[in-house]
């Protein structure tokens, strides 16, 4: 595959380095929004993609990851660093509760359990008024001083992001990600050569939650706000949307998606007033021509 | 809390109830028949709401009600033959999730083009003038209008089980959800089928939304508002299955009557509950088989 050559990654990589120099504010922080959306969308892949579990509810956990930071700093609970790195443990916690009970069921049915359990969690964010502030969300100066400077927070973002990246890809070729892979292929078959289904598709969701409650967590960093919105199926809708759109069957398709759809829109939100018309054909352009998704495309030209 | 008031809330819950019947009751049948899961259903409904308004004009001739109430469903008929000739056709074969972004894709364009037609105020539709009174039984008030929609459910309801099981249309699209490739063998012409019946669902969304223009205000974000509500009556009851569908709207009204009544605040969390419980209890719907193809074999 040719996206995974160590030379793309490393091209990519110093391109990103040297972002924070060359464009102006507002698209650097495009770039970092992009980032964020691309680590919350190949952590949904880890079920969507590799395990052949369609979640339509990870949002559930990314706005979990973003409510650890912010109810912390909002009760003064524990300092941003702490709250930072507990968000992913405690996503990962509710991730497997909630993934014992929805993994009974299969397939759509899964995929509807999941959408009930993120908007469950929406309506308790917008419910419990005096913990979470309900609708208004929490909005305040919940991030330290050094990464309010557009340029730490990118690098920060950055780094937290590319090391994810770096265990997710170690995941995705460990003998772990090997035998999701065998189990969204043929399932009894996995079944029948001993591999422990049921606890291998459970590590999987704990493990997908984990990454995007670190995903929502850096979030905050970039909007210093949650509500909950950020828990709903919409949002749910955003990684698995972005996934296809890269290519669901790679590692780095979801990453392709989702600097393709978060600059895509961004920009088409500045340029004109019916960017969901634009982005729509775009989106079906890649429905009707490339179906493996964007992905796809840079490694043909590669070859 | 009185009978009066009472009886009220459990009135109102029941026709949102009988309406979501009736998109519901489409995005199963398209489901059923086609196997799509069809994001821009919401959309149907909406412009199907919104042409009602329109077709009254600004003066909201009553007179004009019952025409509309037809013709609105049909448009929106006409839109979903034209969408599944030009784009849903091509993509039967292909992965589910790529059907899912095709129909997302979908829904994010006739979401902008309904924004550019009618504008971003919502509107209002009055009920026809004799139905917009209320009937008194025992010093609690009904909406007449809320009755005809009740009533409107179970006559969709009663149709779509006769057009289904005492037709010939519906034999065929019953053959077609068990072996396309037999019925195509013995002359019919499935595509047209298909088509046929994504345009159904399209009526039932579109007349879901022409119905509901009364009961509430019609704008932007009704697409995706319904449609959350739309999947999980479905699921509740089982997808592809009608019967399922109308159960899974009574389950709904009941918890949605339920949670008004004693925690107003939690109602939208029973509606969920609900469905996690009955997932969980029977994790292929209350009257559905398992979902055949989604997310991997097996």
């Amino acid at each position: 595959m040719a996206l995974s050559r160590r030379s793309t990654w490393g091209g990519a990589l110093v391109l990103l380095l040297i972002a924070p120099f060359v464009l102006p504010t507002p698209w650097l922080l495009v770039l970092q929004n992009a980032l964020v959306l691309g680590l919350f969308a190949v952590a949904t892949n880890l079920l969507v993609g590799w395990s052949g579990l369609v979640s339509f509810g990870q949002a559930a956990f990314y706005g979990l990851g973003a409510y650890t930071v912010a109810l912390a700093w909002l009760h003064g609970l524990a300092p941003f660093w702490l709250a930072f790195c507990a968000a992913p443990l405690i996503a990962a916690l509710v991730a497997g509760l909630t993934g014992a009970i929805a993994l009974r069921a299969r397939k759509l049915y899964f995929a509807l359990l999941t959408l009930a359990f993120s908007e469950l969690f929406y309506v308790l964010a917008e419910q419990l008024y005096d913990i979470t502030n309900g609708a208004n969300g929490i909005f305040g100066a919940m991030v330290p001083d050094i990464l309010i400077v557009p340029r730490n927070g990118f690098y920060f973002t950055l780094a937290i992001v590319a090391a994810a990246l770096f265990v997710l890809h170690r995941i995705f070729h460990s003998p772990f990600g090997l035998a999701l892979r065998a189990i969204r292929e043929r399932r009894v078959r996995a079944e029948a050569l001993g591999l422990d289904v049921a606890r291998h598709e459970l590590a999987a969701f704990a493990l997908s939650g984990a990454f995007c409650g670190l995903a929502g967590a850096l979030y905050v960093v970039h909007d210093q706000t949650a509500y909950p919105e950020l828990l709903d199926w919409v949002k749910s809708g955003e990684p698995v949307i972005v996934a296809v759109i890269g290519g669901i069957s790679t590692f780095a398709g979801p990453l392709v998606g989702a600097l393709f759809y978060q600059i895509a829109h961004d920009a088409l939100v500045t340029l004109t007033r019916d960017w969901q018309l634009v982005l729509g054909a775009l989106l079906l352009l890649v429905v009707l021509f490339r179906p493996a998704g964007l992905a796809s495309l840079l490694e043909r030209k590669e070859r | 809390m009185n009978f009066a008031s009472t009886a009220i809330e459990i009135l109102s819950a029941l026709t949102a109830a009988a309406n979501l019947f009736i998109i519901a009751a489409g995005l199963s049948l398209v489901f059923g028949a086609l196997r799509i899961i069809n994001l821009a259903h919401g959309s149907f409904y909406m412009i199907g709401a919104l042409v009602m308004a329109s077709l009254l004009g600004p003066g909201q001739a009553s007179h004009l009600f019952w025409p509309a109430l037809i013709l609105s469903p049909l448009l929106m008929a006409a839109l979903g033959a034209v969408l599944e000739r030009l784009l849903f056709r091509r993509i039967y074969q292909a992965e589910h999730l790529i059907q899912l972004l095709l129909s997302y894709a979908l829904s994010l364009m006739l979401a902008d083009l309904a924004l550019r037609i009618w504008g971003a105020d919502s509107r209002t539709v009055p009920p026809p003038s004799w139905l917009a009174g209320a009937l008194s039984v025992g010093g609690a008030t009904f909406p007449l209008y809320d009755l005809f929609v009740i009533a409107l459910a179970a006559g969709v309801g009663l149709g779509l089980w006769a057009l289904l099981r005492r037709t010939r249309f519906g034999w065929e699209i019953r053959a077609a959800v068990e072996d396309p490739e037999s019925l195509a063998l013995c002359g019919r012409n499935v595509p047209a089928l298909f088509t046929a019946v994504f345009a159904l669902g399209a009526f039932l969304a579109g007349l879901g939304g022409a119905a509901a223009a009364p009961l509430q205000a019609i704008g932007p974000g009704m697409d995706s508002a319904i449609l959350v509500s739309a999947f999980i009556v479905t699921v509740i009851g089982g997808l592809g299955s009608i019967a399922g569908a109308a159960l899974g709207a009574a389950v709904i009204g009941l918890f949605q009557a339920v949670g008004t009544l004693w925690l107003p605040t939690w109602a939208p969390a029973f509606i969920f509950l609900a469905m996690i419980v009955v997932l969980v209890i029977r994790p292929s719907g209350l009257l559905g088989a398992a979902a055949q193809g989604w997310g991997g074999e097996g």
